[in-house]
């Protein structure tokens, strides 16, 4: 399959809106080392089951960490054991992610549903996001809608699949805007 | 899995309770208490020389229906290695012997045993035979795991 890789260099000027037939990839940033700390989830209630080591975050959940917000309303995390890394983790109805790239670029995307998959694979690491349910991706140069669309977050891009993108408009005349 | 049917009391403390108040059932009102407390539960055959779950509280006072007003609740669960897998704390909750249930409207916490997944919030429901908890309300978690290793380009 045949991928279009656009890497931080596209300028738009004025309003442009184009649909395209073949997956997208775009880089958000060169991966770089992401600042550490602890993961938070807050939520009205929850449901643990220890014996399959889940979680069911319910209501108003928010997930922190030290580069992304996400919020949602059902939250599925199974739970890392031994020390490990959060390896699977499925958040349903109103989508909302945040983040910002090294360069201090934000980054919004919603969705209906997001799965998160964490999987160290030969030294290879393999950290997605998933958008389902009408994504889609907001910076402050462009809109891009995407079913689905996928963070591959160990690579700082996004791949997109028969995308809808629109471009705004900065209304300077300054350097060319980046796209994403 | 599920826990062997009985689960052995051991009494640290003193561990008295007597039925009173026979003449209505409805106010079967036992008397007495105990203190440092601790009720296992062991892995079904062929490791059931294994403890899977261990519940101790600093005091329990009966209540009616056969329950337990129970101050520092300590629920300890457990591999088959023997390690601790969870620790939940209450400072008070009601606890059903019979039924292995456990439930309490105020403040409790569950940490991991390597004791970087913690979890906290207001009013629990803790079902024994299931290992399931549910808090009810101001749910809040912090897991604290390591970076995630990154490819090169």
């Amino acid at each position: 399959m045949k991928k279009i890789i656009i890497i931080l260099m596209a300028g738009w000027c004025g309003l442009a809106v184009a649909q395209m037939n073949t997956p997208l990839s775009l880089r958000i940033n060169a991966p770089a080392a992401r600042p550490q700390g602890p993961t938070q989830i807050n939520s009205d209630a929850a449901d643990f089951d220890l014996n399959i080591h889940q979680g069911i975050y319910r209501g108003h959940v928010l997930v922190v960490d030290p580069s992304v917000r996400l919020t949602c309303e059902w939250l599925v995390v199974d739970l890392p054991q031994g020390g490990e890394h959060l390896s699977h983790v499925v958040a349903v109805t109103n989508v909302v992610v945040d983040f910002t790239n090294q360069n201090g670029e934000k980054y919004h995307v919603t969705s209906a549903k997001a799965v998160y998959d964490y999987k160290v694979v030969n030294t290879v690491t393999n950290e997605t996001v998933t958008f389902t349910g009408k994504p889609v991706v907001e910076s402050a140069t462009s809109t891009i809608y995407s079913e689905p669309m996928v963070w591959d977050r160990a690579r700082n891009r996004f791949s997109f699949t028969e995308p809808t993108m629109i471009s705004h408009d900065t209304g300077t005349n300054g350097p060319a805007p980046k796209l994403f | 899995m599920r826990f062997n049917a009985a689960s052995i009391w051991l009494a640290a403390g003193a561990a008295v309770f007597l039925a009173a108040g026979l003449s209505d059932r409805a106010q079967q009102l036992p008397v007495g208490h105990a203190t440092d407390f601790t009720t296992i539960s062991y892995f079904e055959p062929p490791h059931d020389q294994q403890v899977k779950m261990k519940l101790t509280g600093a005091e329990a006072q009966p209540l009616p229906g056969g329950l337990l007003d129970v101050k520092q609740l300590r629920v300890e669960t457990f591999g088959l290695d023997g390690k601790t897998q969870v620790v939940v704390r209450a400072p008070q909750c009601t606890y059903a012997p019979l039924d292995g249930v456990a439930n309490s409207a105020g403040h409790m916490e569950l940490q991991s045993g390597d004791g970087k997944f913690h979890v906290q919030g207001e009013g629990f429901l803790w079902r024994q035979t299931a290992s399931s908890l549910t808090i009810s309300n101001h749910v809040q978690t912090v897991i604290d795991m390591p970076g995630a290793a990154l490819n090169g380009t």
